[in-house]
């Protein structure tokens, strides 16, 4: 937008003489602007800004309709675009640009860009604007593809939503809970006119549950944990389907492992949350196909012990056994059965010491991190016998987010940010009932971080930079990823139909975000020999 | 001598193998491998409604092998093995090696094409192995029949 100098319009008549396009039989205006008019336009200098507010909103009206557009450019009738002013001024009628005062939601479906609107209108404004009824979309596919364009107010209220959510957020921390209460209500009520389909009002809404869970149930928080282990396999194995972050962190995980088991005949592995050990078919596809044969393989899985007397991890023992055979990998299981990663002994694994030993931890750690910082914290703990068992790897995948500060507002703030962008990522998932479940997964995730404390609270999670610092301190040193795994990681990327997820590297790890914020990071490391050990290097 | 063989040709059609003296692809089924080998998937799968015989030729998986293996350079024997095992040569390419192909086929570099197949084995193994879960499992929820591990590879279709 050029400033124009209100001095220099005044010397229009002349500048005036350098417009060709004005027709010299016009007597020669005083307010005309001689800029403009030198590039072939007539617009008084007094209607400067409304021209260019006007200009504005035409654009947005452009970018927000293109059909219209397109229908525009075969319309033959047009004001003669050098009086500026009315040539915007059709040109905006035509578009039936919204008065800002109207509350109606724009349904934009990017794929047939077509325009439907949603609720009525209320004009404010006298000229009658033109409804566009092109409804010839699948109801599916739109209720799947809907894109809600923000008019002002909608867009208003979004931002209300998360100013009221921080402000809560704050009562709660200061102990202000009557304040907290009422905000609550209120933006249950704001949550009304938000669009709580996709974008800032579903976030929202779980933030709202999280926080009110808070405040009513104290931070006991039991039920937001306690979903049973077999419910929390379905929501997982749902999560894995719906959204990339799980295989890139199975996918990258292995490369490396494939890498660091090179020239073994003999590997052990140990998986720190097996599930329904959707990570083992490919490594165990990949050894079979190296080079000199497949090594014989040990699987290790840790898990939750089942309730009902099944014994759900040799069941998936049995599977991976079973596919092994098919493949003619040797291959030997054992589960560990603990409800806690810090009660897993280094004995209950049984490592042979003439093995190569890989430990595998998916989103696991930080579940050890207690909110103080003692001495013998379980993290330590497991660390140190982890190093003790001398494992020629350590694949390590957290999510990289700070949420074990220890106010409660911080925390808060960064949860928002990083699950808005997450379920932003997920908008993508067209596959039903996956998208679904794995909303319900992050959502019990969200209650965790924002509800629950204290031994309840098992989702700290800490970024890359703090988990180097650790895992440098406790005698471990990292592992640089290569180039294998980051092709093989952008290839995986590719086939996902969302273009906005991004692999980077970062000194050796590598992390998956969307849109370039990372939201999963993975690292790999390998124990530091003791100093006052024998010097044998493996 | 003309006239006799004219209506012979109409009155035997196009199987009588031996008063006829075309050429017939069928009689050289040598050559119709030969053909069939260099067709992309979705061309195989239509000739495989031509006749029996087609059919049977384009079921055979090795002409699927070489279609996914079809820009690559010739992978160790070991592969077919495991392929074989986990559902063979026409079910890797159509449920993992075709999607995968068109979706990078729009970033394509030229150093992936081995990668690629490197990829797609790798999905095809857990797809076994999920639908593995399936047959095993009495009354769980979690499998489904369908291959759902690699439903993000088909294209955005109401599901």
């Amino acid at each position: 937008m050029l400033r124009y100098d209100s001095t220099s319009s005044s010397a229009g008549s002349s500048s005036g003489s350098l417009s060709s396009s004005s027709s010299s039989s016009k007597p020669p205006q005083q307010d005309i602007d001689g800029l403009l008019a030198g590039a072939g336009y007539k617009v008084r200098s007094s209607e400067l800004r409304q021209v260019a507010q006007r200009l504005e909103r035409l654009e947005t009206a452009m970018g927000n309709s293109p059909a219209d557009f397109s229908q525009l450019a075969s319309d033959a009738i047009l004001y003669n675009p050098s009086d500026l002013a009315c040539w915007v001024d059709s040109l905006l009628t035509e578009f039936a640009e919204p008065p800002p005062t109207c509350s109606s939601d724009f349904i934009v479906d990017p794929v047939n860009n077509q325009t439907v609107v949603n609720s009525a209108w209320t004009a404010a404004e006298p000229h009658t604007p033109q409804v566009h009824q092109n409804i010839t979309y699948d109801e599916q596919q739109s209720l799947d593809n809907q894109l809600t364009v923000v008019t002002a107010m909608e867009e208003d209220s979004g931002i209300r939503l998360v100013h009221m959510l921080m402000t809560c957020a704050e009562c709660v921390q200061s102990g202000d809970l009557s304040l907290a209460t009422s905000l609550i209500d209120d933006m249950q009520g704001l949550l009304t006119h938000v669009n709580t389909v996709c974008g800032i009002g579903k976030v929202a809404g779980h933030f709202i549950d999280a926080l009110s869970r808070r405040i009513f149930q104290g931070m006991g928080g039991g039920s937001v944990n306690g979903g049973s282990a077999f419910e929390n396999e379905i929501l997982y194995h749902h999560f894995y389907e719906a959204c990339p972050y799980l295989k890139f962190a199975h996918f990258t995980a292995n490369q490396a492992i494939l890498e660091a088991f090179d020239g073994h005949d003999c590997v052990h592995v140990v998986d720190f949350n097996l599930m329904h050990g959707l990570q083992w078919p490919a490594l165990i596809q990949a050894l079979a196909l190296r080079p000199g044969g497949p090594p014989l393989l040990r699987l290790t899985g840790i898990g939750p012990p089942s309730p009902d007397g099944r014994d759900s991890l040799r069941e998936i023992g049995l599977r991976l056994a079973e596919l092994a055979r098919s493949v003619n990998v040797r291959f030997a299981f054992r589960g560990v059965a603990a409800s806690r990663l810090e009660d897993v002994k280094p004995w209950m694994l049984q490592v042979n010491p003439k093995e190569a030993v890989a430990v595998n931890s998916i989103m696991q750690l930080h579940r050890l991190l207690g909110c103080e910082q003692t001495r013998n914290s379980p993290i330590d703990t497991v660390l140190s016998w982890i190093r003790g068992l001398n494992p020629k790897i350590m694949t390590v995948v957290e999510q990289e987010a700070n949420h074990n500060q220890p106010g409660f507002l911080d925390r808060f703030t960064e949860a928002l940010y990083y699950y808005s962008t997450m379920f932003d990522s997920l908008e993508a998932c067209r596959i039903q009932p996956e998208k679904a479940l794995a909303e319900i997964y992050i959502q019990r995730e969200i209650g965790n971080v924002v509800s629950c404390e204290g031994s309840a609270r098992v989702e700290r999670h800490e970024p890359l930079a703090k988990w180097r610092r650790r895992l440098s301190g406790a005698g471990f040193r990292a592992l640089r990823l290569g180039s294998n795994a980051f092709k093989q990681a952008s290839m995986l990327l590719t086939l996902f139909s969302a273009e906005g997820y991004s692999v980077e590297e970062n000194e050796g790890c590598l992390s998956l975000g969307w849109h370039s914020s990372p939201l999963i990071a993975a690292s790999a490391w390998q124990a530091v020999p003791a100093w006052d050990n024998h010097m044998s290097s493996s | 001598m003309v006239e006799n063989h004219s209506r012979e040709d109409h009155e035997t059609g196009g199987e009588n193998k031996e008063k006829r003296p075309k050429f017939f692809i069928n009689d050289h089924v040598d050559i119709l491998i030969e053909i069939l080998e260099r067709l992309d998937g979705p061309s195989l799968c239509v000739a495989a409604s031509v006749c029996r015989l087609w059919c049977t030729i384009a079921r055979n998986d090795s002409l699927w092998e070489n279609l996914c293996f079809r820009h690559v350079s010739p992978p160790p024997s070991s592969v077919r093995s495991v392929v074989l095992a986990l559902g063979g040569y026409k079910r890797l390419y159509t449920g993992c090696v075709r999607p995968v192909r068109s979706r990078l086929g729009r970033v394509r570099r030229a150093t992936w094409a081995g990668d690629e197949v490197q990829l797609s084995l790798s999905l095809f193994c857990v797809d076994y192995y999920e639908r593995l879960g399936g047959s095993n499992s009495n009354g769980r929820l979690v499998e489904k029949s369908s291959p759902s591990s690699l439903m993000f590879l088909c294209k955005p279709v109401n599901v």
